[in-house]
Formats: structure tokens, C-alpha cells, sequence
């Protein structure tokens, strides 16, 4: 079973973490790749992805002759994706221990950030290419 | 999969990693397609014809990022009823919560492109929002486009 595990973040969250410590950043950091790896060798990694940052978003719509129309003005309280992971597990428990781990990531001082991580389901049948 | 052939990247590589170990110049945008709880109700009551005709555009513009080598990946994930909130507690253990906001906005899918230019990921993003809805009009759905992040977790 497939599981996207998803970080969201606020525009001008206070855990903003271009604020934290260099060796704070890198410790989170290193954290993440770490479970990245042990994902990779038990075989449940599928993809990871890192977003930039909000303040580099677009929201687009067509014009009526089909051109985009980009806005970059979001509501203060608008979740953004800041990265997310799929992986592939024999159970929706296993998914939840791994969010958890996310979850536990450290922020300032080492301290864990128990942020919330969405679990969601991948569609088994998503409109693919090929 | 990458418009660079043969060579996958590994897993645990970012996408955009994995671009540049093997000398890619082009630049990954991922566009995201989000909507309410009551939006997605909304898309469960059309009528199979339409949800037919939106599937078929969807798959026609897909073919052609692929014929153009800017396709890279897409995914459609479950509605948000099956989506939980897992935190973990002082153990490590996952504590999960299926409660949100009515005005929460989930993600419902997603398409990666590499394209040279944010432009050209804009009028991809167009083209998706463009694609037929309900009595075939354009649903004119936001597309939210971001750059993918050069490493993972490495924002800068």
C-alpha cells in the first residue's frame, strides 16, 4: 500500500526555520536524510521531495483565451506544502509509525517539533500516462 | 520518470538531485491541484461523462509533456476521508487525528514538470486548469506552482 506522508507549513510560521541556528538546521536536516536512508534500505522509500519556499508560489487560472493569470497573494492562513515522501508499506500502522518519526524531527535546540504529518492514501488508480 | 533516459535516480534522491548528477540545466516545478472536502463531494457527483471527458483531456495533455520530454511525474492521492494527522508523542509513538477544519485545503494531486522556464510551467498550469468540467466547461480550478527544492529538506 502506497502513503504520501506530507509536511505543511504556514507562510510566516513561528517554527519558520530560516530563523533557527545553522547547526539547529542542519541537525533537522540530517535527521530527515537519516530516515530517508533507513526507508531506502528497508525498501519503503518510493520518492522525497523538498518545495522551495512559499514565498516563491504561484496560484494559476487561464485567462479566457487559455493564458495563465498568476497571483502570489495567499490568505495568512493558508497551509503550504513544504515536502512531502510516498512509500510503500504493508500496513496503515506502519505509515503512521513513520509520520511519527517525521513528526519527532528536531527544531531549535534539538528539541523535537512533533509537527503534524498528513497520511493519505495514493490512489491505486491515478490518471497515468501510460 | 526523468527526461534524462535510462539512468533512474535513486530513491532517496530528490528528483532534482538526481537531474543534476546527470547534468540536467532545466528547472522542476511541481504543480499542485487542492480543493475543500465539499469541493471534492462536488467532483464525486458528476455525471460519468464528464468525469470521463476531464480523464480524457487530463491524459491528452499528459501525452503531449511526455512527447516534449517535460513530464517527470504525477499522482492523484485518496479524498480527504481518508486522511489522518499523525503526530508522534513522548514515546515516538504515532498519535493520529481524522478532525479538520471545514476550510482545510487538501491536496488532491500533483504533476512534476522540467521545464526551462517558470513561464512554461505557468501555462502548463493553465492548461490544467483549463481541462473540462462539469457540462465540459473549464473547471478554472487554481493551480498552485512551486519549484522543487534543489535538495531535499534543503531550502535556500
Amino acid at each position: 500500500m502506497k502513503y504520501i506522508l506530507m509536511m505543511n507549513t504556514m507562510k510566516a510560521g513561528k517554527e519558520g526555520i530560516t530563523a533557527w541556528a545553522k547547526q539547529d538546521i542542519e541537525a533537522h536536516i540530517a535527521y530527515m536524510l537519516d530516515l530517508n536512508q533507513d526507508l531506502n534500505t528497508s525498501g519503503e522509500l518510493v520518492s522525497a521531495e523538498g518545495l522551495t519556499f512559499p514565498d516563491q508560489a504561484k496560484l494559476v487560472r487561464a485567462a479566457k483565451d487559455g493564458t495563465p493569470i498568476t497571483d502570489g497573494v495567499f490568505p495568512e492562513s493558508k497551509e503550504f506544502l513544504a515536502g512531502y515522501r510516498i512509500i510503500d508499506v504493508a500496513t496503515p500502522e506502519r505509515a503512521y509509525a513513520i509520520a511519527a518519526r517525521a513528526s519527532a524531527a528536531p527544531g531549535p535546540a534539538g528539541v523535537p517539533l512533533n509537527m503534524g504529518i498528513e497520511v493519505r492514501p495514493i490512489m491505486s488508480l491515478p490518471p497515468k500516462s501510460s | 520518470m526523468s527526461r534524462n533516459g535510462g539512468e533512474l535516480r535513486l530513491a532517496y534522491e530528490s528528483a532534482e538531485t538526481g537531474a543534476r548528477r546527470k547534468g540536467a540545466k532545466n528547472m522542476k516545478y511541481i504543480l499542485l491541484m487542492s480543493g475543500s472536502k465539499a469541493g471534492v463531494d462536488g467532483y464525486r457527483a458528476w455525471s460519468k461523462k464528464d468525469i470521463d471527458g476531464h480523464m480524457s483531456a487530463l491524459k491528452s495533455l499528459v501525452k503531449e509533456l511526455s512527447e516534449s520530454g517535460e513530464f517527470v511525474a504525477d499522482q492523484g492521492l485518496t479524498g480527504p476521508d481518508e486522511a489522518q494527522i499523525v503526530r508522534g508523542d513522548k514515546n515516538g509513538m504515532p498519535i493520529t487525528d481524522g478532525i479538520f477544519p471545514e476550510s482545510k485545503e487538501f491536496l488532491l494531486g500533483y504533476w512534476i514538470v522540467d521545464v526551462t522556464t517558470p513561464e512554461r510551467a505557468y501555462i502548463i498550469a493553465a492548461r490544467l486548469s483549463t481541462l473540462p468540467g462539469q457540462g465540459g466547461g473549464p473547471t478554472n480550478m487554481p493551480i498552485e506552482v512551486r519549484q522543487l527544492a534543489s535538495h531535499p529538506l534543503k531550502w535556500s
